[in-house]
């Protein structure tokens, strides 16, 4: 299960590897940085605020404020955690991505899932995210530009396979659906000049459109 | 940028990072949660894939897709239906970058 993310991890951590080195992050730092971090958008923002010249406080709080949605994660994860003592829920926090928790979320839906297998999910996508960000760091000048390989697809298609596993009814997948147009709704709004930070993209839709549906379908089963 | 700059900045989203993580979790695994704040919670996967999904097809790389040629949006339904029709998150996601490849070299992007 972990497979795809793995084959989605390597090219872009890749290409943090690349641009953490081109930033002046040594191969051990942008390696370290990728292991202990585990952030994806969380890194590349504290790159361009790096680079901006932004001093530590700004750059900790932009990894932060993007990545503040595991906060949701975690407290939608939790509720299929409950069993699992606290070393082995700091365990799995440590790998909770976008990509880990939708794979795991679904898992534990359909019943299959273990602390083993999450574990192993998780370890998975840890793997690919350090591997790649090495390879990148090692290699920035053999590899050139990776989307050539359409690896740049490889998150984009797990998004969009996820999406439908987790859509797992009607409600569900309307819900999905409106999260999707206020994602879309919030960088359009720049056309009548109001500027939404593009940190917010994802967690302001999530709520939102979650809350509708709390309210729409107020006898939607939970699991 | 100083060794010692970059290094606390490692540190210190190391620390960030794990701190938007646990916390949550050890949370709510302990305390009960009022019935509609559970229903809350159970809307959140979708809504998160929905968002991701609408911009990385819609706006990838940072820009709205101005034209319906699009190998991002094709490549996405694409990889979607595959996913719907075997179940497979590697097959799916085989299949999405293979059109995404063949899509790009169509549409001479």
């Amino acid at each position: 299960m972990g497979f795809p993310i793995f084959l989605g991890y390597m090219p872009v951590g890749a290409v943090f590897g690349i641009v953490a080195t081109e930033s002046g992050f040594s191969t051990t730092q942008a390696i370290i940085c990728s292991a202990t971090a585990l952030a994806g958008a969380g890194q590349f923002i504290a790159l361009t605020q790096m680079n901006g010249g932004a001093s530590l406080l700004a750059v900790l709080l932009a990894t932060t404020i993007v990545n503040l949605r595991y906060v949701l994660f975690g407290a939608s994860i939790a509720q299929h955690l409950k069993e699992l003592g606290t070393t082995r829920q700091a365990a799995l926090a440590f790998t909770l991505t976008d990509e880990t928790f939708a794979v795991n979320t679904n898992d534990c839906r359909a019943g299959s899932a273990t602390a083993w297998s999450m574990f192993g999910v998780g370890l998975i996508a840890w793997i690919g995210w350090v591997l790649g960000t090495a390879i990148g760091a090692l290699s920035r000048d053999a590899i050139g530009d990776p989307s050539r390989w359409g690896l740049e697809f490889a998150m984009p298609a797990m998004f969009a396979a996820l999406f439908v596993a987790l859509a797992e009814n009607r409600r569900h997948l309307a819900i999905g659906v409106l999260a999707g147009f206020i994602a879309l709704a919030l960088p359009a709004m720049s056309a009548i000049g109001i500027v939404v930070s593009d940190t917010l993209f994802i967690i302001v839709p999530s709520v939102v459109a979650a809350l509708i549906g709390t309210m729409l379908f107020p006898k939607e089963r939970v699991r | 940028m100083e060794a010692g700059f970059i290094w606390a900045v490692v540190i210190g989203m190391a620390l960030a990072n794990y701190m938007t993580r646990f916390p949550s979790i050890a949370l709510f695994s302990r305390v009960s949660l009022p019935e509609p704040f559970m229903r809350w919670l159970s809307f959140i996967p979708a809504s998160v894939m929905g968002a991701l999904v609408a911009l990385e097809l819609f706006r990838p790389g940072g820009e709205f897709i101005d034209s319906a040629a699009s190998p991002h949006l094709w490549a996405g339904l694409l990889t979607a239906l595959a996913y719907r029709l075997t179940h497979s998150f590697l097959g799916a996601t085989m299949v999405g970058m293979i059109a995404f490849v063949m899509l790009r070299s169509l549409f001479g992007q």
